[in-house]
């Protein structure tokens, strides 16, 4: 028996309020790793609970077009996430050690440059406005499709092909050594 | 290398256990009771005794389903728990210690008095569930004429659980 979309669910929701659980049950744990992946472990249960406590008090106004409610979660994530801003950068610039630690053994690369590489993308990414960087990171990190960062930003599809394209041009001019801020 | 690639090479992956999604599952489902749902009174419930309620309490959720009411749980100064409440579908069983109001567990007693039958959508997916739980299965699923599907499975102390499917009931998912 064919398992009935996001829509339906949310839709039956609206009688039955307890049916929302199974939207839980299909995409929480997607969304605590990408909570998690932004702001840590800790961080992220909580938000998880908030995200969640959110889409249930507006599943009235889910756009019930759409088969998925992945990306409409999607988008109430990152806009928690904005609150989170301090810790996120944090978050980043640890990675950037981390991915430093990680490429150097296998590469040629000098520790020191690679450690200097990766905290430059850190910065660069931090540096971004915050609607650019959350369409890259939902892109880049959690690998969702341009229609579905669209859906979760909810921006024309056009809007973030040109946010994408703006945030490339910029980490590129940051990250190039001959670039202008180079 | 091209910006993307190196945005995705800062990609770090915070460790969580299933333990932090069941939390979540839990608070989330008692919000929207809270938020949605008249206080339930039900006109009868049933009173089960038990030796050990934590015990009793976490294996009935594990292996059953069942979900204890957050706020239903009495505790003695000295940590134990002496009653609670669980929850399934629309209904609610008081859990409590054995001896009060004159009964006892299975486990002590040797023998019950009763068993309770649960409605299910999912009876198969329940069956294998209460396996992996260790729960000890009296009756295998089988068939009651066209009508329905049944279970029975013991509790740790011996309550016995009927689990029933109607067959013409169309499964939710």
């Amino acid at each position: 028996m064919n398992s009935p979309s996001d829509a339906e669910v949310i839709g039956r929701s609206l009688d039955e309020p307890e049916a929302f659980g199974l939207i839980y049950d299909r995409h929480a744990a997607t969304l605590l790793r990408f909570l998690g992946r932004r702001t840590g472990a800790e961080v992220a249960e909580g938000l998880l609970g908030e995200l969640f406590r959110i889409a249930f008090e507006r599943r009235k106004i889910f756009d019930t077009s759409r088969e998925s409610a992945l990306p409409w979660l999607y988008g109430i994530g990152s806009n928690l996430l904005l609150k989170h801003r301090r810790g996120e950068a944090r978050r980043l610039r640890a990675s950037a050690r981390m991915a430093a630690d990680d490429e150097t053994p296998n590469r040629r690369t000098p520790a020191l440059d690679a450690r200097l590489l990766f905290l430059r993308v850190a910065a660069a990414i931090e540096a971004l406005p915050a609607g650019e960087r959350e369409a890259l990171l939902l892109f880049a990190w959690e690998d969702l499709s341009y229609q579905s960062v669209a859906e979760a930003l909810e921006l024309p599809i056009g809007t973030v092909r040109s946010r994408l394209n703006r945030a490339r041009a910029q980490l590129r001019e940051l990250l190039e050594p001959g670039g202008k801020k180079g | 290398m091209k910006p993307v690639d190196l945005v995705r090479k800062l990609r770090r992956d915070a460790a969580f256990e299933s333990a932090v999604l069941d939390r979540g599952k839990e608070r989330l489902m008692a919000a929207i009771r809270q938020e949605v749902g008249p206080q339930r009174r039900p006109s009868i419930v049933p009173q089960l005794p038990y030796q050990d309620i934590a015990a009793a309490i976490a294996f009935l959720e594990r292996a059953f389903g069942f979900r204890e009411i957050p706020t239903a749980r009495r505790v003695s100064p000295a940590g134990v728990v002496g009653h609670s409440m669980v929850e399934f579908g629309d209904s609610v069983i008081g859990i409590g210690t054995q001896g009060a109001h004159g009964a006892f567990s299975p486990k002590t007693a040797g023998t019950a008095s009763h068993y309770i039958s649960v409605y299910i959508d999912d009876i198969d997916a329940h069956y294998q569930r209460a396996l992996a739980a260790g729960a000890q299965i009296a009756s295998a699923p089988h068939a009651h004429r066209t009508d329905y599907r049944a279970y029975e499975a013991l509790d740790l102390e011996g309550h016995r659980w009927r689990f029933v499917q109607w067959l013409r009931e169309v499964p939710i998912h």
